[in-house]
């Protein structure tokens, strides 16, 4: 934890927490509250430290990745908060242009 | 003799209907299809020879989506994961007609409401009479979100739509691909290890290690596995990588990339490395006619000698693919997921010798690419 530091009370409780002893197991949410909470980076070097190994084109990896979350970070989350976010651009490399911006529901 | 020749009229004609009815009996008269998803809501039948869409069937509530997809053991439904990996359904592939459907989530309980998810793991018993789905559950308190035990759903397919479990089963977490073994004894769950479940209590009754093997001065081995591919050769298979901790990293020879067998008729288990790394492989199929012939997949096709551990043949594909399937005469591979084409290659030269584009290109996406007999 130190290069974490609480600014809330609640977090400031986790912290006591873990210096008592007292934190259960952290398991992961996976998918079911959102995908933000996988924080899975995507894609930006291959395991070469390189592009060339990357999903070509870009559009054939979108939803594979996306849709089950395992691209959080760069694109709506399909499952939880936006699920109709890609429904009108089923194809990524054709209708890319029909994907737009989100943004927080009142 | 005017007796005789309609003796004979007659034996032909029912040797003509026998040789028929034969036929028609024969599996040798099936033939492969391939079934695969289409963004946002299609199931694609896809006439493997004839390299022809057969028909694209609509999933009631699909989502946007279709993610994991298991065939009926007679090849009549197709279960699929969908509704944003909220629901199963499953779909007469003749009439189109769902005749199954379970949705996960529940309201309205007094313990708050729970939030399930199915990532990629699920299979059919192989009577088809029961449905195993790899859940993740959440409950939502007013206060906090309760991360819940993963489960192992299991539903009796005959309940159809609105079907609820008859069985929830403990199961380990991080299960991407659940697999029958031919004879229904034991569902096999690949995690970080390969465990071989009881199907009635969810009881491990063995384990095959995977992340923990033992193996000396290699790390743990990474695997990435969501594509259910094994029915040809009732082979479950998936490529891991792992590196020599014995080697500098900067060595050529310190990255290695293997490939992980299962035999669901023995329950037999192998890994075996194949090449230094040179190459990212998403998934594998093993060639009904010949085992020892394994075929992976991503922007590369690889042919692979298991028994020899090595590299026979690559070629570049024109895209990335997730999903590989092959067809039941070993003969040719079929590569998917991704984008809206499925394309054929031989397995001799791995030349590209057809495809088959989804009209209207919708993804595939993460679906599964499944060969059925018809």
């Amino acid at each position: 934890m130190k290069h974490l530091t609480p600014i809330n009370k609640k977090a400031r409780l986790v912290d006591q927490a873990v210096e008592d002893g007292h934190m259960d197991e952290v398991v992961a949410m996976q998918v079911v509250v959102g995908c933000a909470s996988t924080m899975d980076p995507g894609w930006e070097v291959d395991p070469f430290g390189s592009v060339a190994a990357l999903c070509a084109p870009m559009e054939a990896d979108l939803y594979g990745c996306s849709d089950p979350c395992w691209w959080p970070a760069q694109v709506p989350d399909t499952i939880n908060s936006y699920p109709d976010w890609n429904a009108k651009a089923a194809s990524a490399q054709n209708d890319w242009r029909a994907l737009q911006s989100v943004f927080p529901k009142e | 003799m005017r007796n005789r020749r309609p003796i004979v009229q007659t034996a032909s004609r029912l040797g003509g209907l026998l040789a028929a009815l034969l036929l028609a009996a024969s599996p040798a008269a099936a033939k492969d299809y391939l079934l695969t998803g289409a963004k946002p809501d299609k199931l694609v039948l896809v006439d493997a020879a004839a390299r022809k869409v057969e028909r694209v069937l609509t999933i009631p509530g699909g989502g946007v989506a279709p993610s994991t997809i298991v065939p009926s053991p007679d090849g009549r439904v197709a279960y699929v994961i969908n509704n944003h990996l909220g629901s199963v359904s499953g779909v007469d592939l003749d009439s189109g007609k769902q005749v199954f459907r379970a949705d996960f989530s529940t309201t309205g309980e007094p313990g708050g409401d729970l939030r399930v998810r199915a990532l990629f793991g699920m299979d059919v018993s192989p009577d088809g009479k029961e449905l195993y789905v790899f859940q993740s559950p959440v409950r939502l308190l007013p206060g906090e979100y309760r991360v819940e035990d993963t489960r192992i759903a299991v539903y009796n397919t005959a309940d159809g739509v609105g079907a609820k479990p008859v069985r929830l089963l403990p199961a380990p977490r991080r299960i991407a691909v659940l697999a029958f073994s031919k004879d229904g004894g034991t569902l096999w769950a690949l995690g970080w290890d390969l465990y071989g479940l009881d199907p009635k209590t969810g009881a491990v009754k063995e384990t095959h290690k995977v992340l923990n093997w033992t193996r000396a001065n290699h790390s743990p081995p990474d695997v990435l596995d969501i594509w259910p591919q094994f029915e040809q050769a009732a082979t479950l298979s998936t490529p891991y990588s792992t590196a020599r901790t014995d080697l500098a990293a900067t060595d050529p020879g310190a990255a290695r990339t293997g490939l992980m067998t299962l035999d669901l008729a023995t329950g037999r288990m192998d890994m075996r490395d194949f090449e230094d790394t040179s190459a990212v492989i998403f998934s594998s199929v093993i060639s009904p006619v010949n085992r020892t012939e394994a075929y992976s997949v991503y922007t590369q096709l690889s042919k692979i000698d298991t028994d020899g551990g090595r590299l026979v043949k690559r070629v570049d594909l024109p895209h990335t693919y997730y999903a590989i399937n092959i067809s039941s005469d070993g003969k040719e591979v079929y590569v998917g997921g991704t984008a809206c084409d499925i394309g054929v290659y031989s397995t001799d030269t791995l030349d590209r010798v057809g495809q088959v584009e989804i009209a209207g290109c919708p993804d595939q996406g993460m679906a599964s690419l499944r060969v059925i007999r018809r």
